[in-house]
């Protein structure tokens, strides 16, 4: 009952909004919103540049969407709100340059790299948040430790690596024509693993009995535990999870823009909490569809603005969700007691 | 409607995530009274607090408290105008001392604005030299004298319940909402919180409506009873009168009467 | 040389105090997790740069003009989002701190990269009065004890009023409030209204803090209010003492010691290295008090609300 008040005043901000578009499901109005959106701008600016703008969001939406179930499940399942989420990613991508330079084939560096992160994320809960919780640790206390963690991840990236720009070593220039559209081959390739790996993860997250017991805690835990359900088995296992597609997410991001610095993790850490918050705390679905929803936000912006303030639109999407929906765009108000 | 109504519920709807928590639940208040509320669990005793208190907002109906519509209303406004509540789980705040806990419920502090603060910080300190007499009275009454300068999270179980309600009565309120005042309460303390609870009513006309699940203690205390069940009011009036209803024993469940299920 | 490095360490200190006064009033005294505090202090320290470099103002009138502007910012920041969930205000107070910063980096008023410079002429003058009179007790050589001397007494001066605020009616329903919001709001108190109060006055103390930062680095640009320097903030609050006004003068002082100390460590590695090391140091120094002394040094271990 902590909340009621809040979560009162929310809801009611949000029911002037939210009962208009009720009637419809969530999903379908969504679709048609984007549909609409891409038809206005096809419209405004061409096909060509409004369907290039597409590929590129579907690219971004791919390694937001991705870096996002991560940090969704953790915040569901232990609420955790995890600011060293953004440097699992970055850990992903410099363990592929550790492991590439330690002689291993690309490919097979960049699957070592998500496993060892997700053995890294198995090892904070470990030895940073099962005690934190068993010493009934306050909120503070897990967003300072958070903070620590996501300090000492990044700055040990950049203590062995330095703060240069670089490059996972695969800098193919060319690129494939797809009609008039141009995508970059390494783009290409993340733009297929990002789908495919959200199509398996969404699978996965259905079919599978891990799966839904994840879902099943990080929407009600206390429901879930007396159901009877091992609680530090599914957080070992959001944990492995989080870690493997933080890592995928980052390897991702360091094909698709091609360099970067051990910051990318933080930059990117504002536009996961918007994918998080747009599609409901605690629900790994509503992960991949937000993170679609900012990737195309952001790229669709840049037809309009100048594309350095393409950050500045998942801000801004994160900070008007907030304020109107903090549910998120398939979330209901919940009883809480 | 009885013409001494210090409150008024009519037709109170209240949905939760699409579960109807209170279904048109209608029933008054007389002013001066120690009513309880009863009913089996889940008929909507809590969220009828959380209405009257302003924690959760009416869907439909109204609620007027000494003949305002207090509907929608904030929940510091509402306690501001003399209806203030406890709850079920006690919320003392256990970071403070057992005394600040008092002083903060002190209703009409300058001191607690900034600008009156500012512009005249005498006047504040007056009203807080007043305010620390009458919480050291009331503390008195309590048997909490002595933990005055305790941190409120050091106190047991049962203390914390006397000092929540100590609290509430520091507000100098005209309608006290007790949810469950008793649960978790030694007896004897219980009996205690009772006799503080008819004299004050005695002393200050204070009216009280509470929510208790022990029938002897509903019986013999309360001068009316409401009963509710599934969300609405099945019956009012005396202990007797509510006692006798064939409504209500239907309620408990085919329990022969109510004290059975207590 | 060693006595100029230590008295720049004290300056950073002065001016850290201050910015921590005011999320030791948010965190500390009300239950708010407030993390943009560093978009603030950039607020009040940019508005300062600006409306003197830009606008010909006098360097003191643009500092209460940068302290009711970031004081604006703090309420319209609560107006937004001090209905949400804890959790969730803390991000978006983050994000507000990111949309400063992101602001300032690319959009033509702030100068972008490049930077505002040149504001502080006025008070190079009051730092040279000073100086001869310093000299006269033989510490006339040190060019930033004048900046030294005043950032502390401003500190001094702040630390006392807060801790005078704080034990006034006002200061204890803040702490209602941290304690527990519902409560404090069924005995009739404007629970938004004090939080609102809390988080503009934390964000006048950022502005004074921003004010100078300016003075220090005499440049200002955008990297300098990186949200980073917040968790700083929050860092040497722990150090010193939850809840506890005093203790960010001694969390303050130790911290920037500790932390500027390193520099002082022979070691092989490169400059880039031992920045890292810093932040690596800082880093596991949050895990360590989080776990082990989560109330820091001066903090009362009964106001440090303990709940999963």
């Amino acid at each position: 009952m902590t909340d009621t008040t809040q979560t009162e005043r929310t809801e009611a901000r949000a029911s002037v909004l939210s009962s208009a578009l009720a009637a419809l499901p969530r999903p379908a109005l969504l679709l048609a919103v984007l549909i609409v959106l891409l038809c206005a701008l096809v419209i405004a600016f061409g096909p060509v540049r409004a369907l290039q703008a597409t590929v590129n969001g579907f690219v971004a939406g791919s390694y937001t969407g991705l870096g996002a179930i991560g940090l969704t499940l953790v915040l569901g399942v232990l609420k955790l709100v995890n600011f060293a989420h953004g440097d699992l990613l970055v850990t992903g991508a410099y363990f592929t340059i550790l492991f590439a330079w330690l002689g291993l084939p690309l490919p097979l560096a960049m699957l070592t790299a998500m496993l060892a992160t997700a053995a890294l994320a198995l090892a904070t809960e470990k030895i940073i948040w099962q005690p934190l919780r068993l010493a009934k640790a306050g909120s503070l206390q897990l967003f300072l430790s958070a903070i620590g963690l996501g300090l000492v991840l990044r700055f040990t990236v950049q203590f062995f690596a330095g703060s240069q720009v670089r490059t996972l070593g695969a800098n193919v220039v060319t690129s494939i024509a797809i009609g008039p559209l141009r995508l970059g081959t390494l783009q290409a390739l993340a733009l297929v693993v990002g789908i495919s790996a959200m199509v398996i993860v969404g699978l996965v997250l259905r079919f599978t009995s891990i799966g839904k017991e994840m879902r099943a805690f990080a929407d009600n835990r206390a429901l879930a535990e007396v159901s009877g359900i091992d609680t530090q088995h599914i957080i070992n296992v959001t944990w492995i999870a989080s870690g493997f597609l933080a890592a995928l997410s980052g390897i991702l991001y360091a094909t698709a823009i091609g360099s970067f610095n051990p910051n990318f993790g933080i930059t990117l850490l504002l536009s996961l909490f918007a994918a998080t918050v747009l599609g409901g705390i605690g629900n790994p679905y509503g992960a991949l569809v937000g993170g679609l929803v900012i990737g195309l936000s952001q790229e669709w912006s840049t037809l309009l603005f100048n594309a350095r303030w393409k950050p500045a639109v998942g801000f801004a999407l994160l900070i008007l969700m907030l304020m109107f929906m903090p549910q998120g765009i398939f979330g209901r108000a919940k009883r809480r007691s | 409607m009885s013409a001494d109504a210090i409150l008024e519920v009519a037709d109170a709807v209240k949905d939760f995530d699409g579960l109807r928590a209170v279904d048109g639940a209608s029933f008054h208040v007389e002013r001066g009274s120690i009513t309880a509320l009863i009913g089996p669990n889940g008929a909507g005793k809590t969220t009828m607090f959380d209405l009257l208190s302003g924690f959760a907002r009416l869907n439909t109906g109204t609620i007027r408290f000494a003949g305002r519509s207090i509907g929608g209303m904030a929940p510091h406004r509402i306690a501001r105008l003399g209806l203030v509540r406890t709850f079920q789980l006690t919320r003392v705040l256990a970071g403070m001392s057992v005394m600040d806990n008092m002083l903060l419920a002190a209703p009409s502090q300058p001191g607690e604005h900034l600008p009156s603060l500012i512009l005249g910080p005498r006047r504040a300190r007056a009203a807080e030299a007043r305010s620390r007499a009458d919480a050291q009275a009331l503390l008195e009454t309590f048997g909490l004298r002595d933990k005055a300068r305790d941190y409120a999270g050091a106190l047991s179980g049962g203390q914390r319940k006397l000092l929540e309600i100590a609290r509430a009565l520091m507000t100098q309120p005209s309608l006290v909402l007790l949810d469950e005042p008793m649960a978790g309460v030694n007896p004897t303390l219980g009996r205690a919180i009772l006799d503080h609870i008819a004299a004050l009513r005695e002393q200050r006309g204070t009216t009280f409506l509470f929510v208790e699940h022990d029938m002897d203690v509903v019986m013999s205390r309360a001068d009316r009873v409401i009963v509710m069940a599934q969300g609405r009011v099945i019956s009012a009036g005396t202990p007797a009168q509510v006692r006798a209803d064939p409504a209500v024993v239907e309620a408990y469940l085919g329990s022969a009467s109510p004290e059975t299920t207590a | 040389m060693s006595i100029d490095f230590w008295i720049n360490v004290g300056v950073l200190a002065g001016i850290y105090g201050i910015f921590t006064l005011g999320l030791q009033l948010n965190a500390g005294f009300t239950g708010l997790l407030n993390f943009g505090q560093a978009g603030f202090m950039a607020i009040g320290a940019y508005t300062v740069g600006i409306l003197v470099v830009d606008r010909g103002w006098s360097l003191w009138l643009a500092l209460p003009a940068g302290i009711v502007l970031a004081v604006l910012a703090g309420l319209f920041v609560g107006i937004a989002s001090l209905r949400l969930r804890s959790d969730h205000f803390a991000i978006a107070t983050i994000a507000f701190a990111e949309i400063v910063r992101y602001t300032l980096q690319n959009a033509a008023f702030s100068g972008g990269n490049q930077g505002v410079l040149g504001f502080d002429a006025e008070w190079r003058a009051v730092s040279d009065w000073m100086l001869p009179w310093l000299a006269t007790i033989g510490l006339g050589a040190y060019t930033q004890l004048p900046l030294f001397i005043v950032v502390w007494l401003a500190f001094v001066a702040l630390l006392l009023m807060m801790k005078g605020l704080q034990a006034t009616p006002w200061g204890r329903v803040l702490r209602g409030i941290r304690e527990d919001e519902d409560a404090t709001a069924a005995l009739g108190k404007d629970v938004f209204a004090y939080k609102l109060q809390s988080l503009a006055l934390a964000a006048a103390l950022a502005a004074v803090a921003g004010f100078f930062v300016a003075l220090n680095v005499t440049y200002l640009y955008p990297t300098v209010f990186d949200p980073t320097f917040t968790f700083f903030g929050y860092a040497l609050l722990v150090l010193g003492g939850f809840a506890s006004y005093g203790g960010v003068a001694l969390g303050s002082v130790l911290f920037w010691t500790l932390l500027e100390g390193t520099r002082l460590i022979e070691t092989s590695l490169s400059a880039g290295q031992q920045a890292s090391l810093r932040f690596i140091i800082v880093g596991v120094f949050l895990l360590l008090i989080s776990r082990l002394r989560p109330q820091g040094l001066l903090g009362n271990v009964n106001e440090m609300r303990v709940r999963p």
